[in-house]
């Protein structure tokens, strides 16, 4: 089926103008327009009739106003600490520039601001504050990741019983989808806590910090790690066995084998308890 | 608080597909989700926004598996995107079938519209040149998906804020040729009607009565904002007195539809949303012309 030009034209056209960040009247006179329908730069109302009480560009405004308006409030309910710090002002403008560079191409609003937290790192001047609300991003989005990630089941009590003291080593474990892990300049977490506690934290100095952030049922979370039990699930959720894993979080500055031998169980209980392990067939690595 | 009841036989135009009068319902909400789960309130069905449960195995479809056991479910999307010269995107209409399957859902709908092109979504109802070529563009658009969904697409008049200098039919005309030639039904949107009749200065009861009521499914109420120079379709308070009597004037033609109130901005407690619904029995009932 091929459409038609005339329609096909106007569409773009009328896209061209209403996703423009600067409005529709710059949107008609921008090029990307007025390669489509070069008199409506000239004159808009060639296009699109004005009614009683509205210019032709005021109606194409109503379209170019919601377009941003609509998405940022999106984006206001997915980054609430992030435009606390950044105050209203900024983060709507930042939020502009990041829809106009990336518009949406899904049907779903699931994935608009996938990118947000890295163009925030990237583009905004680099202060404190920004690069700590930067970090605050990222957590916000992974909850907005983990909060619609797939289903899965946590292995049973069960299911860890069975697994005899000799196999541990070799074990591969399955880790659900909804986990993302996150290594942050800040301490953005404790931040975030602080707030959600009603306190009026101060912005804090950079310090590494380890972060996961999970679903458990139909809850979120996010919680601190220690650098070793944060190493040691990255290296679960990429699929190595239990030994290898435990190996790689003791390499690296800093690292302790003392302290992971000491804390695995209950790094362990803590991870089993927040079901980041999925039932099934526990995997063991052949000799 | 007695509950008006409702006659569900009356429909005097029946639509062309048999689909039930659903009754009365409202547009399902997450800040509605603790309370329907946990009392299970008087509600005939609800109506959900399809994206909203695509793409996600989080809460939302937690909750909605639960009230789709209890309640009658129609699914209302918003980027469908019939009238637009991007190919269409059959992975969605996957999506789409796979959800009206897991909800049972009445039937399934979107816009008269397009929401993008070139790969992009403005999320927003754009509206199509009133022209033949964009009627048999959207017709051919139309037929295609229903033959994937194997069954009626319910289409719906938008709010809209411009006229495009290429048209030549007025809204109305185009969406009655559309429904007869693509063999479409229709949900009548009786504020949307108000809203776009006053941005462009047209009669909304003679809009409604060009509407081919045998196509026509369900209806829609809904509050708007209304700026002086135009009016928004803005989902977020009550219906207005002229939106009742519209409404009342379908009815009295067509007879009874599954009929939705939407509030979706400013969002009240569930009893306000009861409360507003319920007033559409008593127009239903003949109460129009008790009152005059």
């Amino acid at each position: 089926m091929r459409p038609a030009a005339r329609l096909e034209t106007l569409e773009h056209w009328m896209q061209a103008v209403v996703m423009h960040p600067e409005g529709a009247d710059a949107g008609v006179k921008a090029r990307a327009a007025r390669t489509l329908l070069a008199e409506a730069a000239r004159d808009p109302g060639s296009i699109v009739l004005p009614s009683k009480t509205l210019t032709s560009l005021e109606r194409l405004g109503i379209y170019a106003h919601m377009y941003y308006a609509r998405l940022i409030e999106v984006m206001e309910g997915e980054y609430p600490t992030t435009r606390q710090l950044l105050g209203e002002h900024d983060f709507a403008a930042a939020c502009r520039r990041f829809i106009a560079k990336h518009p949406s191409r899904t049907r779903t609003l699931n994935s608009l601001s996938q990118q947000f937290p890295a163009f925030l790192a990237k583009t905004l001047p680099r202060t404190g504050r920004n690069r700590f609300a930067a970090d605050v991003a990222r957590i916000e989005r992974a909850m907005e990741d983990v909060f619609d990630a797939p289903r899965t089941v946590p292995m049973t009590a069960a299911q860890y019983a069975e697994i005899g003291a000799r196999d541990w080593n070799r074990l591969t474990l399955r880790v659900t989808p909804a986990l993302v892990l996150l290594k942050l300049r800040y301490p953005a977490n404790a931040y975030m806590t602080a707030l959600r506690r009603g306190e009026k934290p101060r912005l804090p100095k950079p310090r590494t910090t380890h972060v996961i952030v999970f679903r458990r049922g139909y809850q979120v979370f996010r919680r601190d790690q220690e650098p070793e039990q944060w190493k040691l699930l990255e290296s679960l959720v990429a699929g190595k066995p239990l030994g290898v894993a435990v190996r790689a979080s003791i390499r690296g500055r800093g690292a302790s084998a003392d302290r992971v031998a000491k804390r695995l169980g209950k790094w362990f209980e803590e991870w089993a308890g927040a079901h980041l392990f999925v039932h099934g067939d526990v995997h063991l690595e052949s000799r | 608080m007695s509950r008006p009841t409702i006659d569900s036989t009356s429909a005097r135009v029946p639509n062309c597909w048999g689909l039930p009068d659903l009754g009365l319902g409202v547009g399902l909400r997450t800040q509605h989700f603790r309370h329907i789960t946990e009392k299970w309130p008087e509600m005939d069905w609800f109506e959900i926004v399809s994206e909203n449960f695509i793409d996600t195995e989080g809460r939302p479809l937690y909750f909605l598996d639960q009230i789709a056991e209890r309640y009658p479910i129609a699914m209302h999307g918003v980027c469908l995107s019939v009238g637009s010269t991007d190919p269409i995107d059959f992975a969605f209409l996957d999506k789409l079938k796979a959800l009206s399957r897991r909800v049972k859902a009445k039937w399934l709908g979107d816009h008269i519209c397009w929401t993008g092109v070139n790969g992009l979504n403005g999320h927003d109802l754009y509206p199509v040149p009133y022209t033949e070529e964009g009627l048999r563009h959207m017709v051919s658009r139309v037929k295609i998906i229903q033959d994937y969904l194997e069954q009626p697409l319910v289409l719906e008049n938008p709010s809209t804020y411009l006229t495009f200098r290429a048209s030549s039919m007025p809204e109305e005309e185009f969406i009655a040729r559309l429904a007869a030639e693509a063999e479409c039904a229709l949900l009548l949107d009786v504020n949307n009607v108000y809203v776009t009749c006053r941005n462009h200065d047209l009669d909304p009861a003679a809009y409604i009565d060009r509407i081919p009521a045998e196509h026509v499914v369900q209806i829609h109420l809904a509050g708007h904002t209304d700026n002086g120079t135009h009016c928004i379709d803005t989902h977020d308070g009550r219906v207005i007195d002229e939106v009742w009597q519209l409404y009342a004037r379908f009815h009295d033609r067509a007879g009874g539809r599954a009929t939705l109130l939407e509030w979706d901005a400013k969002i009240p407690k569930f009893s306000v949303l009861q409360q507003e619904v319920r007033k559409a029995a008593r127009f239903r009932n003949g109460a129009r012309k008790a009152a005059a």
